[in-house]
């Protein structure tokens, strides 16, 4: 296979390109803007393509409402989440070597929503709801802390890492559905609304605080991604490489945890993104960590982005929430590779 | 190498929170709604509400409204919404509201309205209400001067509310004091009725649980006609009680039960095992037969003024008592 090596930065940044790897990155690229231009198109009436693209460009200016303050930010945002959904779940296979892990799985999402659940119920019509990110964020954080902290044994191993992510995981929801049972009808409907997953209502406040919270782990990633494609092969291969694998496991769950933690925190809990992008990008290319990212944040980009696009058109003019699409191709999804991983 | 790193990642995450802070606090401050003033003559009304202060000039003709009981009540200013949200049964509209909405365009369900259709109908006044809206009350005040109310089923503050908001503050006052003389005649002549005071429990059936609306609409409102709640819930100042275990059906004890739920297989096997149960059969009202079934519409999910009006009625009809 053709392939070639750019080193940047004195060799600390490189990548290695293979002719499949390039073909796939151009055709999802493609993919994305295609549907980036569609979904700007789209909505309660259609404006016509070429009415889109002089909107975007300036030349006309009687879209403004609907694309510049209501749907561009919107798909933005989808595309943000997306992509922030794959490549947390990507980084969490990898540490944990183990195809079924994602961030809705070993407890991070829930952190996430048991911060925002508790907000809606204790301080909805008391606190603003601009603040509800925070809550979200500041919940998959300690989450993941707490995690990090009761599966600490001389060490982190991923199997104690996944065990005990499950069982907060399942604390969690029952702290959740605690919440929900002691909330009145009014605000159970809107917790519910937020459990499964929306990108009603995105504001340019929204993609730019978004886009913010990337600056942390997306230079990591860049840096440090190649580094991952040797602890792939396991702990003893990447201590003889000279890998500090504590170090290394703790900064990427992290970075996990700041993609899927944001992510719910302006998204809600959509579900199975995190799961599924990573594998799909593995099938169309090699498997290395690095060159997996744009890969998957791409695909997990398309996959959010074409839920809401159904979300919002397919019933009008009701909007639902884009999260029950995920969750309808997702679920099906995890039992196929239950399925096909039952040998292994 | 690694020391750097570490510290340049708490560099990048100070930067951050503080860039986060800031774009934050900077778009609170945004929340003016501008008009253009084309007509220096028209009437200019400021109405500060739960989440800000909203300017309405002249009469509002195109009028949205996004939450219910908003609907319910802004028909009974004889005033007729270009924009509703979906009922919560019989969609696409209440029966007992449909007549007078024929050409109305719908704008999706009261949690997620499609603001794109709310835009196309170009209101000038949207009405809606704080526990449903507050996310979007910036894209809505962008649309049209927008109005929240605070309680949902607050009949007298959507009624106020909307008076205020279309101009019409007299007609509202009216509307109210209609209100309450209904409300004052009911109580003098119930209070002659033999067992008075009575306590009630309105009780609601689900697919998996039972619940009591201690107050909700159905219960504020019969907390305003006189009646007392629940005999083992008083003063524990509830809104709605959620029973999921047969166990508690003594706390929906009371000398009068009103009953709502849905009509499909699965709530009327739920009602079948309630109503069944031997501590059912041990409350008072079951006793006395004092329990009625009444329609979850008016009582529960319309909780506008007229459908306050209707229960008012069902309440005359079921204590036999003349109006």
């Amino acid at each position: 296979m053709k392939a070639w090596t750019i080193r940047l930065f004195q060799g600390k940044v490189s990548l290695q390109l293979s002719m499949r790897w390039l073909v796939a990155l151009f055709i999802l690229s493609l993919v994305l803007i295609g549907l980036f231009i569609i979904a700007l198109a789209a909505g309660s009436n259609w404006i016509p393509l070429h009415e889109v693209i002089l909107q975007l460009t300036g030349y006309i200016d009687t879209h403004s409402f609907v694309i510049g303050t209501l749907r561009l930010p919107r798909i933005l945002l989808a595309i943000l989440v997306g992509s922030s959904l794959g490549v947390a779940g990507l980084i969490l296979q990898a540490i944990v070597r183990n195809p079924l892990a994602s961030p809705d799985i070993i407890g991070i999402t829930s952190g996430a929503s048991f911060g925002a659940v508790t907000f809606i119920t204790l301080g909805t019509g008391i606190i603003s709801m601009q603040l509800l990110p925070v809550a979200a964020i500041a919940g998959g954080l300690c989450t993941a802390l707490l995690i990090y902290i009761i599966s600490w044994n001389k060490g982190v191993t991923p199997i104690r890492l996944v065990l005990i992510g499950i069982g907060i995981a399942a604390i969690l929801k029952a702290g959740i559905s605690f919440m929900i049972v002691f909330s009145n009808a009014v605000v159970t409907t809107k917790a519910y609304i937020w459990l499964t997953g929306s990108l009603y209502a995105a504001s340019w406040s929204d993609v730019s605080a978004m886009l913010l919270w990337m600056l942390i782990p997306v230079p990591i990633l860049l840096v440090l991604g190649r580094s991952m494609n040797v602890t792939e092969l396991g702990d003893d291969a990447a201590v003889n490489a000279g890998i500090r694998v504590q170090s290394q496991r703790f900064v990427f769950l992290m970075c996990s945890v700041i993609l899927a933690g944001t992510a719910a925190a302006y998204a809600g809990g959509i579900e199975f993104v995190g799961l599924m992008a990573p594998h799909i990008a593995k099938r169309l290319t090699v498997r290395a960590f690095n060159r997996l990212i744009p890969l998957t944040a791409l695909i997990g980009a398309i996959l959010v982005l074409v839920a809401d696009i159904i979300a919002r058109t397919m019933f009008l003019p009701r909007d639902i929430p884009a999260g029950v699409f995920t969750a309808a191709i997702g679920a099906p999804f995890f039992i196929y590779l239950l399925f096909h991983n039952r040998n292994r | 190498m690694k020391n750097k790193l570490w510290s340049t990642i708490v560099v990048v995450a100070a930067v951050v929170a503080a860039l986060t802070a800031c774009s934050k606090s900077s778009n609170e401050g945004a929340q003016v709604v501008t008009s253009n003033t084309t007509s220096e003559n028209s009437t200019k009304v400021e109405i500060s509400h739960v989440l800000g202060t909203t300017t309405i000039e002249g009469k509002p003709q195109r009028i949205v409204t996004l939450f219910q009981g908003a609907t319910d009540t802004l028909l009974q200013f004889g005033v007729t919404p270009v924009g509703v949200v979906e009922s919560w049964a019989q969609q696409p509209m209440y029966d007992y509201l449909k007549d007078d909405l024929q050409d109305v365009t719908y704008v999706g369900l009261e949690t997620q309205p499609n603001l794109e259709e709310i835009s196309a109908l170009k209101p000038d006044l949207i009405i809606a209400t704080q526990v449903r809206h507050e996310e979007i009350y910036d894209q809505l005040s962008q649309i049209a001067p927008t109005v929240v109310s605070t309680i949902l089923y607050d009949i007298r503050e959507t009624t106020s509310l909307i008076g205020q908001a279309i101009g019409e503050e007299d007609k509202a006052k009216a509307l109210i004091t209609d209100w309450e003389g209904r409300v004052s005649d009911f109580n003098s002549k119930i209070s002659k009725v033999e067992g008075w005071p009575m306590s009630v429990s309105v009780i609601n059936f689900r697919e998996d649980h039972a619940r009591i609306y201690v107050t909700g609409f159905a219960g504020s409102i019969l907390n305003e006609l006189g009646f007392r709640g629940p005999k083992n819930l008083e003063g524990d100042d509830l809104e709605i009680v959620r029973l999921t275990d047969k166990e508690s059906i003594p706390n929906m004890n009371a000398d009068v039960s009103f009953q709502f739920f849905e009509d499909n297989e699965a709530v009327n096997k739920t009602y079948e095992e309630w109503t069944s149960h031997p501590l059912f059969q041990n409350l008072d009202s079951t006793k006395s037969n004092q329990q009625f079934r009444v329609d979850e519409i008016t009582w529960n999910f319309a909780g506008g003024l007229k459908s306050a009006h209707l229960m008012l009625d069902d309440l005359y009809e079921h204590f036999k008592i003349e109006q």
